[in-house]
């Protein structure tokens, strides 16, 4: 699964990656390929190590073992070279409150080291591309936290890097605005722009990535496509049945026979199994009784669930 | 270095390879100028109005008010030149001191911890060095403009006489400027809030005033004061700026540019090293 299937080289190739901070073990020795043009993700919660590879990767975190190597290159001797390929979109905002929307996009162009002219007719480019345009002469500071999102990313896109990098990259913001966010991604994924975000959000990282890896504990545990990681660690759907008066006295075997393994909340019974509909027929044969049901595909929440035994809410 | 090393051994990087690494790129701070001048330019009216301004408040209240107290009793430090004539050097690189100190503080802590656009600039092909090196190399700047207008109206009102005078008073005082903006750069990027600051501003700048020969001369203080004083940038600025604006000849030239370059270079590298520290863990 890791090795290239094109044969091209990986973008981003990492092998025995660790990162320790002290006794304090952030990354232990984690496996990943990143491929051209492909949409990966590290998926986690918080403190699981995502943001620590990222800065890795980004070259502004020297690894404590391991390899790593983007681009063909090493970031311990080509750090430079490296960030001036790689996009880099933090998870809390980092840009200047003063300057204008515009300005932001100018000066950063010149960071890369860019002339003038290329650098303004690719900000007018980006303004158009992630709907500022008309914002281009305001102050940053009053812009929505979505519009300042969006101008991190164009801010990030300046330089036309060849791959993208995104911390958390909704969160804190409002529904439509995530949506406008992803489908501003799957535009540039579209464009050619291999990218590669880090997320505790299921929908999201189900919603965008080609490829992903699970990451818990500084360790990977689970890695492939989300459609694959469904298949292996989930049941294809999910019946949930609900009990306002409680679950507690219904018949364990009863709960057994409906599906391939059921879970017991309080008020609901969450049912894995093949078929939502057959299973719930299932289950009034059997003479349950429940006030509502429904029938869900199984998604990347259920597989974290399996793979950890935990919920990835904080 | 790259080959395949076991995950568990932590990876042995050569020093040289890393000092070398540590070091600015010799261009790309400009950058970062570039940057702070495009800031600069949103607010540069205010910044320009009081650069103007301040001179001229200070050698009215303090050179005029104070001087008319003093009276001919000011002869006796001054060696027959006015009150004002005295002080008027003096507070110029007294101005440069807080103006380089207070640029130094703020300004790049809010870059790091509160707007943390420097967390963006290190991301890019510009490296921590590149970064503190352009930003002190603003502060010079920034310092020098106010110092040059201090120097224009000491030379409007006939303080100082000598327009080479001038042009050297401008250089001092940019250098003293450095001497206190470089160290105040490096304790900034340790900081993880402003509180720290009315340490710095109030037991070190204020009453640096006082003990750097700026109202008085420094011999009239006692013997530990004063071997204090020399250790500190704004006395050898004073004195050197003092120097050009009588036309006096100056003693202990190189040793007051030395102390304050050692500020200066010991500070910038400092603040490389510590912001370093900060941004890439």
């Amino acid at each position: 699964m890791t090795n290239s299937a094109s044969g091209q080289p990986p973008l981003i190739r990492a092998r025995g990656l660790t990162k320790t901070f002290g006794d304090r073990t952030a990354v232990a020795g984690i496996d990943f390929e990143v491929r051209d043009g492909e949409f990966f993700g590290f998926l986690g919660p918080n403190g699981a190590g995502k943001t620590t590879t990222m800065r890795m990767i980004a070259g502004v975190s020297p690894r404590t073992a391991g390899e790593l190597e983007i681009l063909g290159r090493d970031p311990d001797r080509d750090g430079s070279l490296i960030r001036a390929q790689i996009g880099v979109v933090h998870q809390q905002e980092t840009l200047d409150m003063e300057l204008s929307v515009r300005e932001n996009l100018l000066i950063f162009g010149r960071f890369f080291g860019m002339p003038r002219p290329a650098i303004a007719a690719r900000a007018d480019e980006l303004l158009e591309l992630f709907q500022l345009a008309d914002r281009a002469k305001d102050q940053v500071e009053p812009l929505s936290g979505g519009m300042k999102r969006r101008l991190s990313i164009a801010r990030s896109l300046i330089a036309s890097p060849r791959i993208l990098m995104l911390d958390e990259p909704t969160t804190g913001l409002d529904p439509q605005a995530r949506h406008l966010l992803w489908d501003a991604l799957q535009r540039l994924k579209r464009g050619g722009t291999t990218i590669v975000l880090t997320t505790h959000y299921m929908d999201e990282a189900e919603q965008l990535c080609d490829r992903l890896v699970v990451m818990d504990e500084a360790k990977i545990v689970a890695e492939g496509s989300p459609r694959q990681l469904i298949e292996q660690h989930a049941s294809r759907e999910v019946l949930e049945l609900r009990f306002p008066g409680g679950t507690e006295n219904l018949d364990a075997a009863v709960l057994e026979g409906i599906g391939d393994r059921y879970e017991r909340l309080a008020e609901r019974v969450i049912i894995g199994c093949e078929n939502g509909e057959a299973a719930h027929a299932r289950a009034l044969e059997h003479g349950l009784s429940p006030e509502s049901w429904l029938v869900r595909r199984s998604s990347l929440e259920d597989v974290f669930l399996r793979l950890t035994g935990r919920s990835l809410d904080e | 270095m790259s080959a395949a090393t076991p995950a568990a051994t932590p990876l042995r990087r050569s020093r040289l390879a890393e000092i070398l690494e540590a070091l600015p790129h010799p261009t790309r701070w400009r950058h970062v100028v570039g940057y702070m001048l495009a800031v600069y330019r949103r607010e540069w009216q205010g910044s320009v109005f009081s650069a103007f301004i301040e001179p001229l408040i200070v050698l009215v209240g303090l050179g005029i008010g104070l001087g008319a107290l003093v009276g001919d009793k000011a002869s006796v430090i001054t060696g027959g030149a006015s009150y004002v004539a005295y002080i008027a050097p003096a507070l110029m690189a007294s101005q440069a001191m807080n103006l380089g100190a207070s640029e130094a503080a703020w300004p790049i802590l809010a870059r790091i911890a509160w707007v943390r656009i420097y967390h963006a600039i290190v991301a890019t092909p510009l490296k921590p060095a590149d970064v503190m090196v352009g930003a002190t190399a603003f502060i010079a700047g920034k310092v020098a403009f106010a110092a040059a207008f201090f120097a224009a109206v000491l030379t409007v009102t006939g303080i100082v006489t000598s327009p080479l005078g001038a042009i050297g008073m401008v250089g001092v005082s940019t250098l003293t400027g450095l001497a206190f903006a470089a160290p105040i750069v490096a304790f900034s990027v340790t900081q993880k809030s402003d509180q720290g600051f009315a340490f710095i501003f109030r037991l070190i700048i204020t009453p640096l005033t006082f003990f750097s020969g700026t109202y008085f001369p420094i011999e009239s203080l006692p013997l530990p004061v004063q071997a204090l004083a020399w250790c500190t940038p704004l006395a050898h600025g004073v004195a050197l700026s003092r120097a050009l604006a009588f036309g006096t000849p100056i003693t202990n030239l190189w040793f007051h540019l030395a102390v304050l370059s050692l500020w200066a270079l010991v500070g910038l590298t400092a603040a490389i090293v510590l912001f370093r520290r900060r941004m890439l863990k």
